[in-house]
């Protein structure tokens, strides 16, 4: 038990608990447990789905100590698609 | 006992986690599924009211609860990655069957909720979302099966004495397949079962 | 005394160049000449796919004499890269061994396409057009349900170069991932049992379309990537003596 604790000790295990909670006010707005509007909610709950990718990129995959290309990459991933998935559901 | 510490190319040098060629994989990958996203989405702004009424015949309470098993086998992986590098590789070890076993769960939620849909005689060909449906979650089910392989690759490779350094660079690659695998379904959950 | 193993560079690069020259010969015979790249949609009518053998019966046959013959070099283009995992592997050559069976049998499905095709024009004008359909269906299975060998050869390939014993490795690790990755992604092609039309269908982006392009990608990658292979190689053996391997 003792080993484990050190190993915990990091940033990432705070980001887990971030991610769960999100997962929960997702779930929650996409239940109808939230706003009135449906796309506002959708909205929402895109822009958390990705801003989950970021964190799990970053954090999981220790993109952030990462060369700044890679994680430029990454990033950009995120952003671009980010924008075109909200973008076309507005759309529609 | 010796104190746990970092490797200090960690924390001071930026580092390529895994190596180069795992990125080609992984970025390509997340561009296809990206791919995906959009034409669902394109596909879903044609027959916006069939895609409504049948995405509410999914079970969402399945989707999350697997969302919740990939999260808890994604900060496995984590552990195991700085256990290897604490040298703690029987913890290691442990950490990646607790990712291992996860994925089983997930896939136990996934058999449940196929059979639920196809008993309900909601199958691929019935309409355009249940074909997305099925195509994109079995996409990405065949990507968590490739991960539990290579979850057993690791895990071998946790039992070995000494890591060459081109198998710790499989070992975080593997990994971040791993995290990949997680990822994608973060999109995909909140994108086919809550997004109307 | 270690007995110096020479690499016929020359040879081992005309093996690389033929699998360049199957790419090309099957662009102009099956795309320019039989019009079968897109393959036609699964879900014509029997008659009007009879219809097309028919106007274009010529041009069929020769573009698939054409087609058997280049798809032969299938065999030396996939026997190059064989090559290089014997060199990868030390002791007992599993992944060689796999690598001969996977390219082996992949050839004897690439060269049944232009043959079946062949016989379907050999008479079309007599031949019932139902027949004629099952049969070029056939054909496109050939094509593209029988997927999965390349895959694994292309997980092969990706495994001998991850396990690589050579300083440095003979080929870039890169390839390796590059080598699972393409396998993953040509498995869309397995869908076309399930659909007749739509995404994936057997002429459509998804499971024709993409997995062609990634494919013929991989070959060409493969291709340039393993003639720079050749000739690091050829430059290594040059400057130093190599022991002899047992059962090469």
């Amino acid at each position: 038990m003792t080993t484990l604790v050190p190993l915990l000790r990091t940033p990432a295990t705070a980001v887990w608990a971030v991610l769960i909670a999100a997962t929960v006010v997702s779930w929650m707005l996409g239940t109808q447990h939230g706003f009135n509007s449906y796309t506002l909610a959708s909205v929402v709950i895109l822009l958390i789905a990705f801003i989950k990718v970021r964190l799990v990129g970053l954090y999981f995959m220790e993109l952030r100590d990462a060369p700044t290309v890679l994680r430029g990459l990454f990033e950009a991933y995120c952003i671009i698609v980010c924008s075109v998935v909200v973008g076309v559901f507005l759309l529609a | 006992m010796s104190a746990i510490t970092e490797a200090a190319p960690e924390t001071l040098k930026k580092k390529v986690p895994g190596e180069e060629g795992v990125w080609i994989f992984i970025l390509g990958d997340i561009s296809v599924f990206a791919v995906f996203f959009t034409y669902y989405l394109v596909q879903r702004s044609k027959q916006v009211d069939l895609f409504v009424a049948s995405q509410a015949t999914l079970n969402k309470n399945f989707g999350a609860i697997n969302t919740v098993f990939l999260l808890i086998s994604s900060l496995f992986i984590v552990l195991a990655v700085r256990a290897m590098r604490a040298a703690q590789q029987m913890l290691a070890q442990r950490f990646i069957v607790g990712a291992f076993l996860c994925g089983i769960a997930f896939i136990i939620v996934k058999v449940f909720e196929y059979h639920e849909k196809i008993a309900a005689g909601e199958i691929p060909t019935t309409n355009s979302f249940y074909l997305l449906y099925f195509v994109l979650t079995g996409l990405h089910l065949f990507h968590l099966v490739i991960g539990l392989a290579v979850l057993t690759a690791l895990w071998f490779l946790a039992r070995r004495p000494e890591v060459s350094t081109n198998q710790w660079a499989f070992f975080e690659g593997g990994a971040c397949f791993w995290h990949m695998v997680d990822l994608l379904w973060l999109v995909l959950f909140p994108l086919i079962f809550l997004v109307r | 005394m270690s007995k110096r193993i020479e690499l016929d560079a020359g040879l081992a690069k005309a093996a690389v160049w033929s699998g360049i020259a199957l790419i090309v010969a099957m662009i102009i015979a099956q795309g320019f000449l039989m019009h079968f790249i897109p393959p036609p949609s699964p879900s014509l009518s029997a008659q009007e796919l009879a219809q097309r053998f028919i106007d274009r019966r010529d041009q069929i046959r020769l573009g698939c004499l054409i087609q058997c013959i280049f798809w032969s070099f299938w065999a030396t283009w996939g026997i190059a890269i064989t090559l290089f995992i014997r060199k990868m592997e030390r002791s007992y050559p599993i992944l060689t061994y796999s690598s001969i069976a996977l390219v082996g049998g992949g050839y004897v499905f690439f060269i049944l396409i232009p043959m079946t095709w062949a016989v379907i024009a050999f008479r079309p004008e007599s031949l019932d057009p139902s027949i004629m359909q099952i049969m070029n269906d056939w054909v496109w299975f050939d094509f593209l349900f029988t997927w999965p060998p390349f895959a694994l050869w292309m997980v092969v390939i990706g495994l001998a170069i991850i396990k690589d014993h050579n300083v440095p490795t003979l080929y870039p690790r890169w390839v390796a991932y590059l080598n699972f990755w393409c396998a993953i992604l040509i498995f869309p092609a397995g869908l076309i049992a399930f659909f007749r039309d739509g995404l994936f269908a057997y002429n459509g982006v998804g499971a024709f379309w993409i997995p062609f392009a990634i494919f013929f990608g991989w070959m060409i990658t493969m291709s340039v990537v393993t003639l720079q292979t050749i000739n690091r190689q050829k430059e290594r053996l040059a400057t130093v003596e190599e022991p002899v391997l047992s059962g090469s």
